[in-house]
């Protein structure tokens, strides 16, 4: 294979193969982000469930057909109002700060260069969906993260920080109601705030399927740190759902490392 | 104002997933914050949690406060239309509570409190004071939030012909609606856009909107505004609130 550098390792854990793929800071705050976004997004449904609209009273909200149909209570979490406000108002300094420290991290130590589009990126985007759609046959070999992981990667704090600062509108209307006017006014800032919601939701549900269904060998490396890249996507030529076990020589290609 | 949620029936039902929750956050740990939600979806959580989520609402607070400013203003989204009557109405009791005056008495607004001379004001006397109209949005907790022109007398004047005392760095609002009330601190209750409401949209106050005065300010979210209002207190020390007593944040501030 002979493209572990490439891959960003840093160093060789004990059996061959299996290289040092993320610093404790960054899976730490992976899980902790992983936590606070889905208490976030749980209570916020909640919280949204108190008045599932967006209409001011007595006008029309031109974009949300479903006015008045609550989310499911199941994917729901607080209990009841005032409970889903209290957890969304503490959870929320748990996903800024780890955000921040996140960010700091990679920022400092590097891993944002991991991150980042570079150039050819909606190339190698087309040859990864080329790819998953069966329009070609090899895994297209694209460093430790492909086009499309850096793509969702990338826009994630982005688009937290963009809930972050649509629900700062929401929740100080008056005090910081510059804010809010920017983003059109209290009705708007609470649509965009769903609106990042659920665009956090495509992100994360996307992530954790293409972990399952495309990479699960890859779970180790955000637990321990270490991932074996005789087990890689690139190794199995694996598609979503396809080729999941590993390949009958792995143990014997891994030398090339 | 708030839904109906009765915290009684829900602690009861979290007790009764409580076992099986159990046995999960002991391996959780530190990370015990998602245990219930993991565990137990639309659950309050692990009882465990809640020191942590009072020690953030008391943070919260702080902050709060000192975003707080009093030239702060809201003002209602140009175009957008006043709500009339489609301007929710809540009150606790069964019935819209209405002031009988056969039972009670004529209806009389008492300072009182923390105060150099508690005033009893009239109807009649309250409509002579500074009058200010004001159009300005209102937020609830449940996340509407509507636009009417409420006209009224200015807390602070209030404050200052009783002579409020500085040390009273909290105001009670108190109702005739089966004795709701609801505490605020002092500075939001001396903003300029809080006043002791008498009309809104232009005609005299209905029985479902808190007749004949309540207090209304867009710095606060709707259920700090108390409706059916009998007396406003000056204190020293915050007393709670009928919604906040039951769980909401006390600050409530927007």
């Amino acid at each position: 294979m002979g493209t572990a550098g490439a891959h960003g390792a840093t160093a060789t854990l004990a059996s061959p193969g299996v290289v040092h793929r993320h610093h404790w800071v960054v899976r730490l705050t992976h899980w902790v982000n992983a936590i606070a976004i889905t208490v976030m997004i749980g209570s916020g449904l909640r919280i949204f469930n108190a008045y599932p609209a967006f209409a001011a009273r007595g006008e029309a909200f031109c974009c949300w057909p479903t006015a008045g149909t609550p989310i499911p209570e199941s994917l729901t979490f607080g209990g009841w109002l005032g409970g889903a406000r209290h957890w969304h108002f503490a959870a929320m300094w748990v996903l800024v700060v780890n955000g921040l420290i996140y960010l700091g991290f990679i920022w400092l130590h590097g891993e944002w260069r991991d991150l980042v589009p570079r150039r050819g990126f909606v190339r190698d985007a087309i040859a990864m969906t080329k790819f998953y759609l069966w329009a070609t046959k090899e895994h297209p070999r694209q460093g430790k993260h492909n086009a499309l992981q850096r793509g969702t990667y990338f826009a994630m704090p982005y688009v937290a920080a963009a809930s972050v600062i649509t629900g700062i509108g929401i929740w100080k209307p008056v005090q910081l109601g510059w804010l809010t006017a920017l983003m059109g006014g209290y009705v708007w800032a609470r649509y965009w705030h769903f609106l990042a919601m659920m665009a956090l939701i495509v992100l994360s549900v996307g992530h954790v399927f293409m972990v399952f269904a495309v990479d699960p060998y890859s779970l180790r490396s955000m637990l321990t740190g270490g991932y074996d890249e005789s087990l890689s996507p690139e190794s199995r030529n694996a598609r979503p759902l396809v080729n999941l076990r590993p390949p009958r020589a792995a143990k014997v290609e891994a030398p090339h490392d | 104002m708030t839904d109906r949620d009765s915290r009684g029936v829900l602690a009861t039902d979290d007790a009764a997933r409580g076992m099986g929750r159990r046995g999960f956050l002991r391996t959780a740990g530190g990370l015990l914050v998602s245990g219930g939600l993991l565990a137990a979806c639309n659950s309050e959580g692990p009882q465990s949690a809640q020191p942590l989520l009072d020690f953030a609402e008391r943070k919260n607070e702080l902050l709060e406060r000192k975003l707080f400013r009093h030239r702060s203003m809201a003002s209602a989204p140009d175009g957008m239309r006043a709500a009339g009557d489609a301007f929710p109405g809540y009150h606790i009791a069964d019935e819209i509570p209405t002031w009988d005056s056969e039972v009670n008495g004529a209806w009389a607004l008492t300072v009182g409190g923390l105060v150099r001379t508690p005033l009893t004001i009239t109807l009649d006397a309250l409509m002579v004071l500074p009058r200010v109209t004001q159009r300005v949005p209102h937020f609830c907790v449940e996340g509407w939030t509507a636009v009417a022109e409420f006209t009224g007398v200015r807390l602070r004047e209030l404050a200052t012909l009783a002579g409020a005392h500085p040390d009273a760095g909290y105001v009670d609002f108190t109702s005739f609606d089966e004795g709701y009330h609801e505490s605020w601190d002092r500075d939001s209750a001396e903003h300029d856009q809080t006043i002791i409401v008498y009309a809104k949209d232009g005609r005299l106050l209905s029985p479902k909107y808190g007749a004949p005065v309540r207090v209304h300010s867009p710095v606060k979210l709707g259920y700090k505004n108390t409706k059916y209002l009998t007396s406003v207190l000056f204190m020293a020390e915050r007393n709670g609130g009928y919604w906040s007593d039951k769980g909401y944040e006390w600050y409530g501030g927007t």
